[in-house]
């Protein structure tokens, strides 16, 4: 017992000792997996950035059930309860034969010939839907429309929303694999650069093993000196995530008042998070397979 | 104790060892001598297990060589001192740190091992550069170094591949007289060597290699003989 703890006592004075001592490629190792961190998080926040824009596009295609006069109330709020709870659905609402009315005289109020005209109101009343998702439109418009006995017909600009369909798929797939390469390629550069700080110490390995150290007194150093420099690296990552875009989001969404950028401190904190989670990952898992290939001695 | 029969290697399909034998009981001193080439730091790696061999039988300390692995490997290197030919000091680490790895990897506490340190560089005079890091000593300091971490351990076998190459004859002397103290307290020590004058003077047994062969074993050998 007093052994294993002498030994976890040298590991950890070896590996802040290492650090130290090979400052140089130290600092190396955090400065790139700084920057390749911050380069994957500023893709990250684009990306999302680009598909909130395409899911608020999809919420301002609306679908509009013209309701029966005959229809009963009683069935109109079971589909409406109903739709409410469908996936993609955003938002139900009824618009009564008055409200249709009123909007109606609003939008034509300089054509009073119109309105005057209008002795009843010959305007349906309507469930209109507010989509999260407009994927699902042409689908439920089907199913709305078959309900003969509720709804006289059913309104939905196809057009556009094919359109965004398209665009929200090709904005998806080309997000996801631009994510996979980015997260591919800083991974690859984060792990090379600590397998070359490894390489430079192979002969250390190989000493250590030939004077009788288990695998795990050898690793011990290396794997703490790669979690440190993932950690440090992601961390400085973090920070400059953070500073950047609270500084940026909100004058490129008074520049650009249609982008939707999150500014949030939830969405970035959450970024920063997941940054130094796979900094440390990266930066422990690096070390191990860098430092295995040398243990075999 | 150490027993090597009809031991093979080779590199590539080139022989480095041919059917080689030899036995060195506890406690006894012996020179692996012959030119570049000869095998002599490839048997002496066999005997460390850094390298494995094609065909034979390699006891070290009653243990089979060849089937060693995992733990068994790390308590069997615990047992045996070596000096390297290229030293293999840690270059980022102290005189202190490179002589007391051996007893940092057992897991000896540090005030145990700071002792052991100072008894043993008290032993090969570099007491005073304990702090030192190798690249600022010369290269017989480093020779002594690489001794003195082999030996601080007290391992049951020595081995030692060339360890006066390249350093003047006074430290090549002071080296030769601290091995054959630390042979003189029982431990079984093999040398490979191309130093005619230390073998001549020294009157040792003598292993004289050639072309990955043994050609002679003589009891008290000099360089020149055969």
């Amino acid at each position: 017992m007093t052994a294993k703890l002498n030994v976890l006592r040298y590991i950890l004075g070896a590996a802040m000792l290492g650090l130290w001592r090979n400052r140089t490629m130290t600092l190396g190792a955090i400065v790139t997996t700084a920057v390749m961190l911050v380069t994957l998080a500023a893709f990250l926040a684009i990306n999302d950035t680009l598909n909130e824009m395409v899911t608020a596009l999809g919420r301002k295609s609306n679908l509009i059930a013209y309701v029966r006069d005959d229809a009963r109330p009683s069935r109109v709020t079971e589909i409406m309860r109903e739709l409410e709870q469908r996936r993609g659905v955003g938002e139900v609402v009824f618009v009564t034969k008055e409200d249709a009315l009123r909007t109606f005289q609003e939008r034509f109020f300089d054509q009073r010939d119109v309105i005057d005209i209008l002795q009843a109101n010959p305007l349906p009343a309507s469930v209109e839907l507010r989509m999260d998702d407009p994927a699902v439109l042409p689908g439920l418009a089907d199913e709305l429309r078959a309900m003969t006995e509720v709804f006289e017909s059913v309104a939905v600009p196809l057009d556009v929303v094919e359109r965004l369909i398209s665009i929200s798929n090709v904005s998806r797939a080309a997000g996801t694999a631009m994510i996979i390469a980015l997260t591919g390629v800083a991974l690859f550069v984060i792990a090379n650069t600590i397998r070359i700080a490894v390489y430079a110490r192979r002969q250390e390995i190989e000493i250590m093993k030939l004077v009788g150290a288990t695998d795990w007194f050898v690793r011990g150093p290396f794997l703490i000196e790669g979690a440190f420099i993932g950690l440090v690296g992601a961390t400085l990552a973090a920070i400059a995530l953070v500073v950047l875009y609270l500084q940026a989001a909100p004058t490129v969404t008074r520049i650009i008042s249609f982008l939707p950028i999150a500014t949030d401190v939830s969405f970035v904190r959450n970024l920063a998070v997941f940054i130094v989670l796979v900094g440390l990952v990266v930066g422990s898992i690096g070390s191990y397979v860098s430092v295995r290939r040398y243990l075999a001695v | 104790m150490i027993v090597v029969q009809g031991v093979t290697k080779r590199y590539d399909g080139e022989p480095a060892l041919a059917d080689v034998s030899i036995a060195i009981a506890r406690g006894e001193f012996a020179f692996l001598i012959g030119t570049n080439g000869a095998g002599k730091t490839t048997l002496l790696r066999i005997l460390l297990r850094e390298e494995a061999f094609d065909s034979g039988v390699v006891l070290v300390n009653g243990v089979d060589v060849s089937r060693i692995r995992g733990a068994a490997l790390t308590k069997f290197r615990r047992r045996i001192g070596v000096v390297f030919q290229d030293t293999r000091l840690l270059p980022n680490a102290t005189v202190r740190e490179n002589v007391g790895l051996p007893l940092q990897v057992r897991g000896r506490a540090n005030r145990e091992i700071d002792l052991a340190v100072d008894d043993v560089l008290e032993r090969v005079a570099l007491a005073d550069k304990s702090e030192r890091f190798p690249r600022q000593l010369s290269g017989g300091e480093q020779r002594k170094v690489a001794l003195a971490r082999a030996v601080i351990s007290k391992p049951d076998v020595l081995l030692c591949d060339e360890p006066t190459d390249s350093i003047n004859p006074t430290h090549a002397r002071e080296i030769m007289g601290l091995l054959l103290e630390i042979n003189s307290d029982g431990v079984t020590t093999l040398v490979a060597t191309h130093d005619s004058e230390i073998v001549n003077n020294l009157r040792r047994r003598v292993i004289r290699m050639d072309a990955g062969a043994i050609l002679a074993d003589e009891p008290v050998g000099v360089f020149n003989s055969g």
